[in-house]
């Protein structure tokens, strides 16, 4: 059996006082201790994407490394993105192009989308895709994964123009 | 007076109250159709909302449940529209003309003293009013027939269509959509599934001191024959705790899985052959010889198609959470077929069809007959030694990739002869696969997986063909093209490795894949353009609209320079949506086929949601190109080797086409489903690119990069 622990996490901005076992993994930790059900469990092989969260902003796995490894660190979940309560501009373009079917795979697209907006302000659709490589989707929703991302673009594109 | 085709559905729940609950200034919409990413519950509640001529916001869709929901059969073979949609579109419609024979009855007024909205009907010009939810209050409204064949309204619906809101993708994109895989009970436990070494492994050995280990450290092991289940109220240490097991069990290995050449095995196995007619039945009757024209004044063609074993490759894997309790069991299932899975659990648990409740919940797309149901027996099954908690099931990655029911291989042999014109004067097309048809249902027990390991029952069972139009193997076989003479057989073959079951499209994937890449050779060989060809064989006008607004959408852009691009067409089950495919390609320097552009004709009758139909008409593109440039099941003589997503490669964003739709709407035709529809000429629509592109006929799936490649080389 394994090591309980003493276990600081901050997630979307809160702080959590957690005693885990050491070698758990952080989404079981997110999912079962949490209740954040958002981050999904696709393959626990760290090769679908389906898990995918934000740690300092950058996306990561959280199917396979310990929650204890991310102490310290700003770990965000799909239900830490909304802006001030409102949808981030991710989230509102999926919705206006319907991006998703089943939607189980929609969470870590997201999240790896919002890394890469983190990163950059205007991607290129090179980055897009490089950024989305991890990501399965089994449904077929990609096209309108991608039409919504094109739309977030041309509205930063048309901003900086305006401006 | 307009008739609207009326399905199975009404025919059994021929009452309103079969299909619409008024609640509590609320309207909830009950459906035998379970939303698996088709959003269907979406399309009902807008079909809903257009009849009643109420906000959509007012309109709930309700899950699935055994105790009050109509059996609808499987949700499969694009019919949820047609078949719940027309019912719920029926029953609607015959409230609302009762209701307001009601009402102007009630009060004794003509309809121009009448405003009805969101429900509510206002007597104008006092304070009057009598509402849907009064109306369904009366004694009657349980015994209101729906009135299937008179679809007139008494006022007519607003024409001003309200803004459509896809209910769940709000909820999606927030991670508030709630799947099967993330309920949560209080005292819940986990479960897992140890599986065996291969289809016919037995138990020998396991470490009953492991075992014990275990149990002092709260986790329960629960064997049953040769089926093993690992129990823990930590969903962590439970997989822990499998992957521990799983390296003490010994196997006796009954039989080793078959790897020779499965199409040899399609072409030589013991088979049922069975000839389809026009119409797409299949006969018990004497399958003819080819007939032979002679070569002065005719061109015969010849030509055999191959698609190896697919998989669903559902991203979650399959999942199921169930309760015993007072002598009950409470199944939440993602279940296809709930009713039916629901036949097929008390059979094999010997259990009284009133003491099980199964409840549909959604969980990722599965696309037919993955492991849902075997998740939810197999729940079933610990619940009752672990009474009075919810236990949560999951499969792991290897187990949905490994223990699934794929779709079948197939093998389709098909000859054609022209005349000299170039018209086809005779088609003969045999379709050799295995089974399609093992969801379980009552009498259907043995077709869970678990159902063997639990009883060491490895009896192996020959299937018996289906006979209905378009089931299965056969399904599109009979071609919608007017050929004057034709020849069909369906071949189910017996005696093949692996597990098969429904895959979106089920047969018709790979008839039609055949049928559209051997009009395209024999336009060749015709020297008749590919579009012209197929309209030439065609009598049907919608399917050559379809053809010719392809043409039309493909024609505003321009080909560019070392593209080519390919056609197809096909009238799924030949009664569903007209689809007419384009597709543009290039071939990268290592021999990738680049998917660059594509087109998709639709004609699918009354559009509901057209939104939905993008998505379904998308998502089946990608799907269908995935398996057609990447798929495949590989497996040797000990086990399936496709255990994970790196063994088992499928698309990915990097080869995502621009897709262009143009749906031909037929306002007040009957809906025509679209779930399917796109997957045959897809495939096909590429394998013709190809032979543009690189003049090779490639006629075996999948068309990797090695394959391109080695002909290349040649």
């Amino acid at each position: 059996m394994s090591n309980e622990v003493n276990c600081k996490l901050k997630i979307n901005g809160f702080l959590y006082d957690l005693t885990i076992p050491d070698d758990r993994p952080l989404i079981f930790v997110l999912r079962n201790d949490l209740n954040l059900k958002g981050t999904k469990l696709g393959c626990g092989l760290e090769q679908c994407g389906s898990c995918t969260v934000l740690i300092d902003g950058k996306k990561a796995l959280s199917c396979n490394q310990t929650a204890v490894s991310f102490q310290g660190k700003d770990i965000t979940t799909i239900e830490g993105i909304k802006v001030n309560s409102k949808y981030s501009v991710i989230q509102e373009a999926f919705i206006e192009f319907n991006s998703a079917q089943c939607g189980y795979c929609s969470s870590g697209i997201i999240m790896s989308l919002t890394s890469l907006f983190n990163k950059t302000a205007l991607p290129k659709k090179d980055e897009v895709i490089k950024c989305l490589d991890n990501n399965l989707c089994r449904c077929g929703s990609h096209y309108s994964v991608l039409k919504a991302v094109e739309k977030i673009i041309a509205n930063i594109d048309h901003k900086k123009v305006d401006n | 007076m307009s008739k609207l085709s009326s399905g199975p559905s009404i025919k059994i729940y021929n009452l309103v109250s079969n299909w619409i609950i008024f609640d509590n200034n609320k309207v909830k919409i009950l459906s035998g159709k379970v939303d698996i990413g088709q959003h269907i519950t979406t399309t009902l509640s807008i079909i809903a909302s257009r009849e009643l001529d109420i906000s959509i916001d007012k309109i709930e869709v309700l899950n699935l449940t055994t105790k009050k929901s109509p059996d609808e059969g499987f949700t499969a073979g694009s019919l949820s529209v047609s078949h719940s949609g027309t019912a719920v579109k029926a029953a609607s419609i015959t409230f609302r003309n009762l209701f307001i024979e009601h009402v102007l009855s009630k009060f004794n007024v003509e309809i121009d003293d009448l405003n009805i909205e969101n429900g509510i009907a206002k007597i104008l010009g006092t304070n009057q009013f009598f509402s849907y939810w009064d109306f369904a209050q009366l004694d009657n409204y349980n015994d209101i027939k729906i009135t299937e064949f008179i679809q007139n309204r008494i006022v007519p619906i607003n024409p001003k269509k309200q803004p459509i809101k896809n209910k769940t993708i709000t909820n999606i994109v927030t991670g508030n959509h709630k799947f099967i895989q993330d309920l949560d009970f209080p005292n819940m436990m986990h479960a897992r599934v140890l599986r065996p070494l291969n289809y016919f492994s037995k138990l020998k050995y396991i470490d009953n001191k492991l075992i014990l280990n275990l149990k002092n450290n709260n986790i329960n092991v629960l064997i049953k024959g040769s089926f093993i289940a690992i129990i823990g109220s930590d969903e962590f240490e439970v997989i822990k705790a499998l992957n521990k097991l799983k390296h003490s069990c010994e196997w006796e290995n009954l039989e080793n899985i078959n790897n020779r050449n499965v199409f040899e095995m399609l072409s030589n196995n013991k088979k049922d052959s069975l000839l389809v007619k026009s119409g797409g039945e299949a006969f018990y009757e004497k399958i003819p010889d080819k007939h032979i024209y002679d070569d002065k004044n005719f061109i015969t063609l010849n030509s055999e198609y191959t698609k190896p074993y697919i998989m669903h490759g559902s991203i979650g894997p399959s999942a199921a959470c169930s309760i015993f309790q007072n002598n009950k069991l409470k199944i939440f299932t993602h279940s296809q077929g709930v009713y039916q899975t629901r036949g097929a659990i008390c059979e094999a648990l010997k259990v009284k069809e009133q003491d099980v409740e199964m409840i549909f919940m959604p969980s990722a797309g599965c696309y037919g007959h993955n492991g849902a149901d075997d998740a939810a027996f197999e729940a079933g099954i610990i619940s009752m030694t672990f009474p009075d908690k919810h236990i949560l099931l999951k499969w792991t990655r290897e187990d949905e990739n490994c223990w699934e029911p794929y779709g079948s291989a197939t093998l389709s042999k098909i000859s054609g002869t022209l005349d000299l014109k170039g018209n086809i004067v005779y088609w003969s097309h045999e379709t050799f696969a295995d089974t399609f048809m093992t969801r379980p249902s009552k009498g259907g027990a043995h077709n869970f997986l678990s159902y063997k390991y639990i009883n060491n029952d490895f009896q192996k069972r020959d299937q018996l063909p289906k006979t209905a139009p378009h089931m299965g193997i056969h399904r599109n076989l009979d071609p919608l093209y007017n050929f004057k003479k034709t020849r069909l057989v369906k071949n189910l073959v017996h005696n093949l490795p692996l597990r098969t079951s429904a895959l979106r499209g089920l047969g018709a994937f790979g008839n039609i894949l055949a049928i559209e890449s051997f009009m395209n050779e024999l336009a060749f060989t015709a020297n008749i353009d590919p579009l012209t060809f197929r309209l030439n064989h065609l009598d049907d006008n919608r399917a050559k609209e379809v053809l010719i607004n392809l043409k039309a959408q493909m024609d505003k852009s321009v080909l560019k320079k070392n593209n080519a691009r390919g056609i197809a067409f096909a009238r799924y089950k030949n009664s569903a949506a007209y689809c007419a495919v384009g597709i543009e390609i290039s071939v990268s320097d290592n021999a990738e086929i680049t998917l660059i552009n594509s087109w998709i004709s639709i004609d699918a009758g009354e559009i509901v949601y057209p939104e939905g139909i993008h998505s379904q008409l998308e998502g089946g593109l990608i799907q269908a190109a995935s398996w057609t440039i990447y798929e495949q099941v590989e497996y040797d003589t000990r086990s399936i080797l496709s255990k994970d997503w790196d063994e088992y490669k499928i698309i990915g964003f990097n080869n995502i086409p621009k897709i262009n739709v143009s749906i031909i709407e037929r306002i007040g035709d009957p809906f025509l489903g679209v779930g399917e529809v796109v997957a045959g000429p897809v495939s096909a629509a590429i394998a013709n690119a190809l032979f543009d592109l690189l003049g090779v006929r490639f006629k075996n799936l999948p068309f990797s990069k090695d394959k391109i490649k080695s002909e290349l080389l040649k």
